[in-house]
């Protein structure tokens, strides 16, 4: 089996570690026989994203983000057509404000997004971030989660729909919204660096079998055999004994 | 009010000196008694400030030094502080009562986001900027935020800015500062250079227009030589050069003259270059830049060599991923079989996001040389997934108690690298003078 895998603005949605997320979905899957391939899409690159199994796009600095929006905006109409073909989106912090309504930068300039979610995100007051650890619990079709990442954002994502997961250490879509992330089965987007996926196997796992089902519909999470990563634990060990959290989702 | 805060400064000082402290807390009580205490004072020779993201420590102590061997009585911040408290510590305690700096010059290492703190406040003569790079980011925030910072003091700035034309993300603060004058570092292409930019680059877009910028090559990140395709920014006539640089024998040339320097990597070439476009503007002697690089003490944790019988350890601080590839870099090119101890802290000062892990090289160590890892410090875990998704094959572990952590390295190879985050630094040097029985 294979995943094709596009990596969206690779070169300037690269803050944080991002990198790390496809780091992770490719080592898990060729752990289980199953060839990743990604390919990168930069400004200006021709490319069909129905083509794709998987889409994968993460955070860029504010100044830099601004550049890329002309040529998304181009791929619009081809983005709503690869949801519908049931190409997977995964994407992070800026990634995930862009597929909203709009969005808004520090100078307060509004920026039209892909608009996927019904959901729009505000810049923060006085500048001010939503930084530090996260810990969310996450529902993604009946499978819970306990997600452990790492949030640094200004803006603020109001209306969302479908959240990802419910907060229970950190801020979220906004200060103290309680909520974080999108996900709609279709589409999952957080705030949630760290990278999200190294510590969050399960989640990298849930991100590949979606993406495998575009072409194999009946494949399940069940089908992946399981894989020996005894790192995992206690890197996420580290910053729920912070919060006094165990690791099992509420 | 200038009298009383000296003398606070000066007493306070005194006090904490009895017992065993001082820091900042002179200057901070110093301030809380008048907060424009800089503003006040009298210098009678040029003030220097050093910032920049990687290497304004090196570059500062380098500048203080060549004045030194020129005969110049020098005031810094050497030991400390780079906060405004540590910066008017320095100064007020080297003060006379009558409100007079007592010194030649002053070399002040300053915190990017303390610039404008600072700068409007003294009569700065010149300010250096080493580079920009992602570092902390969550404290700094964006590295935009933090040069627009710096940029929102300079209009009307009337010094000298001594910046690397190599780094756009330096060169645009020219372009804020309409009274200033510019004097560029740099280094030609070389030997060293490459076509194309692999690791983590910021400073892709022009600052003017924002257009991709254009690199005929890199010489390492994102510092190299660059012109926007669009408009008339690119990388400026050079004011002073180093050539003929070779990284194997740490030396290079500036006016047809050789130097050998005491510090490895590109990164301190540019350093280098930084200190003698200072040693040229302020007419400093080559001979006192020459005497300084010879007499240069390595700083605790940059590459400090431990060393017993046929066992050495080599001890390096890692921050961002710019400094650690540079780092890493260093060590590939060991061609001994070596173990490696990696300190991974999350503290504050160390920024609390470990992110910057997947950013940097970590795949250079994963060679038949490096024979085994071991991950310590509040995040080793993080570090052991870092390795683990970039394949590392040999012997992987976590030791919760880093003196362990050194005695294991210890045991299994006599070529030792620790790399520690700066919260971890003197941590690490205890354990291994403990472990080695220095």
């Amino acid at each position: 089996m294979k995943i094709k895998c596009a990596w969206m603005y690779h070169d300037i949605m690269d803050l944080y570690g991002d990198k790390g997320n496809i780091m992770t979905l490719s080592k898990r899957a060729q752990a289980r026989g199953i060839d990743f391939e990604v390919d990168t899409i930069g400004i200006g690159q021709e490319a069909d994203l129905c083509q794709y199994d998987l889409c994968f796009m993460g955070g860029g600095a504010d100044k830099e983000q601004v550049a890329l929006i002309p040529d998304l905006l181009k791929r619009k109409d081809n983005i709503h057509q690869a949801i519908a073909q049931n190409t997977f989106f995964f994407l992070i912090c800026g990634g995930y404000q862009l597929f909203g309504q709009y969005y808004e930068t520090v100078d307060h300039q509004k920026i039209e997004g892909v608009q996927v979610g019904s959901y729009y995100s505000l810049t923060g007051k006085d500048k001010s971030r939503c930084i530090g650890n996260v810990v969310c619990d996450a529902n993604l079709d009946g499978i819970h989660l306990r997600l452990v990442g790492f949030e640094n954002h200004g803006g603020q994502t109001m209306n969302v729909e479908h959240p990802l997961g419910r907060v229970i250490q950190g801020n979220g879509n906004a200060f103290d919204a309680g909520m974080e992330g999108y996900y709609d089965g279709h589409i999952l987007g957080t705030y949630l660096h760290g990278p999200l996926l190294p510590k969050n196997g399960e989640l990298a796992d849930f991100v590949l079998v979606k993406a495998l089902q575009k072409r194999h519909p009946e494949f399940t999470l069940q089908d992946l055999a399981p894989m020996d990563n005894p790192w995992q634990a206690p890197a996420r060990k580290a910053i729920l004994d912070r919060y006094q959290l165990n690791d099992q989702p509420e | 009010m200038s009298k009383l805060s000296v003398l606070a400064a000066r007493t306070s000082l005194c006090l904490l000196s009895m017992v065993g402290r001082g820091g900042s807390m002179p200057g901070t009580i110093a301030l809380k008694l008048d907060p424009d205490s800089l503003s006040k004072l009298k210098f009678n020779g040029p003030v220097i400030l050093v910032t920049g993201t990687n290497g304004k420590t090196s570059t500062a102590n380098m500048i203080s030094s060549m004045f030194e061997k020129a005969g110049k009585r020098v005031i810094s911040n050497r030991k400390g502080d780079n906060m405004k408290a540590g910066i008017t510590t320095a100064i007020l305690t080297h003060t006379k009562m009558n409100g007079t700096v007592d010194a030649d010059v002053c070399v002040l290492e300053v915190d990017e986001l303390n610039i404008r703190h600072v700068l409007p406040y003294i009569p700065v003569s010149a300010l250096v900027v080493t580079n920009f790079f992602r570092d902390q980011l969550d404290r700094a925030k964006e590295m935009e935020q933090l040069i627009n910072s710096i940029e929102s003091v300079l209009p009307n700035y009337q010094g000298t800015l001594v910046l690397n034309g190599d780094d756009p993300n330096t060169v645009r603060l020219a372009l804020k500062a309409p009274k200033a004058n510019a004097v560029y570092f740099g280094i030609g292409q070389n030997q060293y250079s490459v076509l194309n930019g692999l690791e983590a680059a910021e400073g892709k877009f022009c600052p003017i227009c924002a257009s991709r910028l254009h690199y005929d090559y890199y010489q390492y990140s994102h510092i190299g030589h660059y012109s926007c395709p669009n408009c008339d920014f690119k990388t400026p006539e050079y004011d002073v050069a180093l050539s003929d640089i070779n990284l194997t024998s740490q030396t290079f040339v500036i006016d047809q003259h050789q130097y050998q320097g005491p510090y490895e990597g590109m990164y301190s070439m540019y350093n280098y270059a930084a200190v003698a476009a200072v040693m040229k503007h302020f007419n400093v002697p080559a001979t006192a830049f020459d005497a300084m690089l010879k007499d240069a003490p390595k700083p605790a944790g940059r590459n400090e060599h431990f060393t017993k019988g046929n066992q050495e350890v080599i001890l390096n601080l890692i921050k961002n991923p710019t400094g650690a590839n540079e780092v890493l870099k260093v060590i590939e090119q060991d061609q001994n079989e070596k173990a490696i101890v990696i300190v991974l802290n999350d503290k504050e000062q160390d920024g609390t996001d470990v992110s910057w892990i997947y950013d940097t090289h970590f795949e250079k160590l994963m060679d038949d040389q490096t024979k085994q890892i071991i991950c310590t410090g509040r995040r080793a875990g993080d570090m052991a997934l870092r390795l683990f998704y970039g394949d590392y094959q040999n012997d992987l572990s976590i030791e919760d108690d880093i003196d362990q952590a050194v005695s294991k390295a210890l045991a299994s190879s006599e070529h030792v690298y620790v790399i520690a985050t700066y919260t971890a630094l003197l941590v690490a040097r205890k354990a291994i003078t403990k472990e080695m029985g220095l």
